[in-house]
């Protein structure tokens, strides 16, 4: 890291004690969890968390994106919305009034990989909840008006985020990445045309087929005292079946790309005063559990702080911007390495151009100072970062999801602290070459799109907003 | 239901109060620091300043470099932020116990020899880094700049709260060299902070290690003026309308409410939660699900400390409804929520979600250390975390009917609308406005989207 070196007199600061020597850090490791089969088939992973008085319950479904038919696609994300609408048993607003009288919060989304489902209660009332998120997960009224309703704020909300320009460069992007055959080359929550078509049929078919325990994980973290958790979910959890449900479709290679996703494309906001931008390539996705330890380590010394080589640049002596990050983005198969961020509109294309000269000059290699403060920040940082029951919890569903092992964390950990500068650039190396870069900018093009078009980067495509 | 975290405090001879909470699950420390100073101490021609600030204080000091405060943490496995608001500044970093040290000697020289840092490169960089924080979250951005309207119109010109902490272009500009000497001189010193520690920590060797490292400074910030009186509410409604390149339009009804402190404030945020901070609350089960006139509807109560709190009512219009149909079923929520009261009901559903509420904001060690500081540094109560839910519960329904009635009146509204501007309309020459800044992007989708209106680093 390009750091200057602490200033060796301190005649200035009387009575203050020399600076401090570090201490090692104490051995850590990710908590081991508990893990066994419901009678359903369901992996459940209990994680004992003493001194964390809300529970924290994830439900991993296997049911990837590209289930959604073409012509409805949004009907996942939709779905997720209305499970706690009302049920059989709570229909209508009764539902939600169960649910807050419970002091629980409940929610469910859509990823590429599946559907997520995030509950969180006070530890005396985990029975109670359990029994309702089971109730809106196998029982959801998924009335007529409430679908209407929700296609109706779903629409609002694509307006919404076009006109932001984080979510429309985000979109673009994808449409310009991958291959307009795969469903991730879209709107994960759909599209104006695919969301305005959805039915209630739509959406009570999509539930029968594939909400189903088939390859599912449920995840519970928190202070445990006193709860028979196993019976609990057994009695919840392990007793859901769906003999209606479709087999799995299975996610087993990477998205296919666009063939021209090696270009920069120009959303064009007439009088913004910032450029947004998404840069990115291909990545690496977790599947050899083994190899992913030296990219977290690259993004956080490319794009993971204010002295990073991008804010370095960028932010600390250009004040271009408030801040730049890029991310080595796994997906179930493949991945992806993003930088994003927003730059002052008239430094649109010289961030662009720096922004690439400091990418694929990592190709020239890491500096030894650079391995030590990446490898540290990464390792040292992990007790921090899983501190509650959520982060566990969290992390935990995640692991199932993407089918990793459960030590992959711990083990992760290790192998980073393993780490030396060659293991750094070969990964760089792997990944990153001179001019195989999508850009997307979400900008004022009649002032900035030229200037990008000159600096030989790529042929720039100018859309509208 | 009562919290017992075990909480220790004391206070050294230079004024500097430190509150430790151990915890011993993880091997990391959170240290927190709150100095008493905000936006709502800012002088005229000088908004934004006390933003900027915080921003320099990552720029060196006597014995650290510039950067060095996050390249030295971070290598030793700290996560270290600071965020301004109206109220107070923030500094914080979480370190692993080994680390702790350091961490609190960086704080300490920073919090001590600032100046002999301090440079005019540094100012105009950081300048220019604020600038582009204020583009990136309220100018480039839909209903940007609505809350900033929201303070303009509810709150009177020249009060502490008018204006928002990112403050205007124009001020940034403004600000010189010497602005920031005498900014520190006046506010920044032990005895205008609190020193929290949350974690791996005794309480013998965390006020040992404070001692030894910020004890030798000296008593430096001088006195506050006493708080502000607390404001009436308005007598008669005021409003301000905007057209603006957004997807919709969206009503913001504000009122002034007590001062945070009391059992008073509390029962405002209750009256506000169950006029919209639940899914089965009225506003959501009048206007979302029942007339469909909305999109969403948030409600918010915003604690604040000079004489005033601000309560917020937001709707997003569905589209092709009318906006004074909409803010007249919101007026007439308000006056039934006076004139009826609340039910045993509504109020068991605030408590259960507070409390759930409650105990997640104070599960991580970084939070609840920013919790305490808060309630240390602004009201006195290291111990506020451990009685929160218990004030909360003693709150009656009649008292929720009584605060309604005084502060949450139809005719006690400022309103902010913002209209979309036809589509038909010559869209050159004015930026689109926008509200809260995106905090992620995902490669496909939807990206996070913070909504917090704090000042960031």
């Amino acid at each position: 890291m390009r750091l200057e070196h602490t200033r060796e007199a301190a005649q200035s600061t009387t009575g203050a004690p020399a600076r401090p020597v570090i201490g090692p850090p104490a051995d850590w490791n990710f908590p081991s969890a508990r893990s066994f089969a419901l009678a359903n088939g369901m992996q459940a992973v209990v994680h004992d968390v003493p001194g964390q008085y809300v529970i924290s319950v994830r439900a991993s479904i296997p049911l990837p994106l590209r289930s959604e038919p073409e012509r409805i696609e949004g009907v996942a994300a939709l779905m997720c919305r209305l499970l706690d609408e009302g049920t059989a048993a709570h229909p209508g607003q009764s539902f939600a009034q169960q649910m807050e009288q419970t002091g629980m919060a409940m929610g469910a989304a859509m990823t590429e990989a599946g559907l997520g489902i995030d509950m969180d209660v006070p530890a005396r009332r985990l029975g109670d909840a359990l029994a309702l998120m089971m109730e809106a997960v196998t029982q959801p009224d998924l009335a007529a008006d409430d679908v209407a309703r929700l296609v109706r704020t779903r629409l609002a909300e694509i307006e919404q985020e076009r006109a932001s320009a984080p979510h429309r460069a985000a979109r673009e992007f994808a449409a310009t990445f991958y291959d307009a055959s795969e469903r991730i080359s879209r709107p994960s929550g759909g599209t104006h045309e695919s969301v305005a078509a959805i039915t209630r049929e739509d959406v009570l078919d999509f539930h029968r087929r594939h909400m189903a325990p088939a390859g599912a994980a449920v995840v519970v973290a928190g202070d445990l005292t006193g709860i028979d958790i196993d019976a609990l979910l057994a009695e919840h959890v392990g007793a859901w079946e769906n003999p209606d449900a479709a087999p799995r479709d299975v996610i087993t290679a990477p998205p296919q790309t666009a063939a021209d996703r090696t270009r920069i494309v120009f959303v064009d906001r007439p009088g913004s005063v910032q450029s947004e931008f998404i840069v990115g390539c291909l990545g690496p996705d977790r599947q050899v559990e083994e190899a992913w330890a030296p990219f977290p380590v690259l993004a956080y010394l490319v794009g993971g702080s204010p002295t990073a080589r991008i804010d370095a640049v960028l932010r600390e002596e250009r004040g271009y911007t408030y801040g730049i990050r890029s991310t080595f983005r796994p997906r179930v198969r493949g991945g992806q390495f993003l930088t994003h961020g927003s730059v002052r509109a008239d430094a649109t294309a010289e961030s662009v151009r720096e922004l690439l000269d400091i990418l694929e000059g990592g190709l020239d290699g890491f500096s030894e100072a650079e391995r030590g403060a990446g490898v540290d920040y990464l390792a040292k940082t992990a007790p921090g970062r899983y501190d509650t029951a959520g982060a566990i919890a969290d992390e935990a569903a995640g692991l199932a999801l993407e089918g990793l092992s459960s030590t992959f964390t711990s083990d992760n950990l290790r192998r980073i602290r393993a780490l030396g500068v060659a293991d750094l650039d070969a990964a760089w190396r792997a990944w990153i070459a001179p001019g195989e870069w999508t850009v997307v900018i979400v900008g004022d093009a009649a002032d900035h799109a030229d200037a990008v078009r000159a600096l030989g980067r790529g042929d720039v495509t100018v859309v509208p907003n | 239901m009562p919290l017992d975290y075990a909480i220790h405090e004391r206070t050294l001879t230079n004024g500097l109060r430190v509150v430790i909470q151990p915890d011993h699950r993880v091997p990391t420390v959170t240290v927190n620091i709150w100095v008493n100073v905000g936006s709502r101490h800012e002088s005229p021609g000088r908004t934004g300043f006390a933003h900027l600030f915080e921003h320099l204080m990552f720029q060196g000091s006597a014995n650290v470099a510039s950067g060095e405060h996050f390249s030295a943490l971070m290598a030793e496995g700290g996560r270290l932020n600071a965020t301004t608001w109206f109220d107070r500044t923030n500094y914080f970093e979480t370190v692993p116990t080994g680390a702790l040290e350091l961490a609190l000697w960086l704080e300490a020289d920073r919090h001590g020899h600032l100046l002999e840092a301090v440079n005019q490169a540094n100012l105009d960089n950081q300048r220019d880094v604020v600038k582009e924080e204020k583009r990136q979250r309220y100018d480039n951005v839909p209903y940007g700049h609505a809350l900033s309207d929201v303070y303009a119109t509810i709150f009177p010109a020249g009060h502490p709260y008018h204006h928002p902490t990112i403050g205007s272009m124009e001020d940034l500009d403004a600000a010189l060299l010497l602005d920031v000497h005498t900014f520190y001189k006046q506010y920044y010193g032990p005895n205008n902070s609190v020193l929290t520690l949350v974690g791996d920590v005794t309480p013998e060797d965390g006020f040992a290690l404070v001692k030894k490292h910020f004890g030798h400074l000296p008593r430096s910030a001088t006195d506050q003026r006493p708080r502000l009186p607390q404001l009436p509410p308005l007598s008669h409604p005021v409003r301000l309308e905007r057209v603006e390149d957004v997807p919709n339009d969206r009503l913001y009804l504000a009122f002034r409410l007590p001062a945070e402190g009391g059992s008073e404030y509390l029962a405002t945020s209750i009256a506000l939660d169950v006029l919209g901070g639940l899914t089965t609350s009225r506003l959501e089960t009048r206007l979302v699900r029942g007339d469909e006139m909305a999109n969403s509807v948030h409600t918010a109560a915003m604690g604040l400390i000079d004489g005033v709190s601000l309560g917020l009512v937001i709707v997003d219009i569905a589209d092709g409804q009318d906006v004074a149909q909409v803010e007249n079923a919101v007026v007439e929520e308000l006056e039934r929520l006076g004139a009826e009261g609340v039910t045993e009901a509504e109020m068991q559903a605030v408590l259960a979600q507070s409390e759930r509420g409650w105990l997640t904001a104070l599960a991580a060690n970084d939070d609840r250390a920013d919790i305490i500081s808060h309630f240390a540094t602004l009201h006195h109560d290291a111990q506020y975390i451990n009685t929160f839910l218990d004030r909360l519960g003693e709150i009656t329904a009649t008292r929720v009917g009584e605060v309604a009635r005084t502060w949450l009146r139809g005719h006690q509204r400022a309103v902010v609308t913002y209209r979309a501007r036809p589509a038909t309309a010559d869209r050159a020459g004015e930026p689109a406005e926008g509200a809260l800044a995106a905090a992620g992007v995902a490669g496909d989708g939807v990206a996070d989207v913070a909504t917090d209106t704090v000042e960031g680093r």
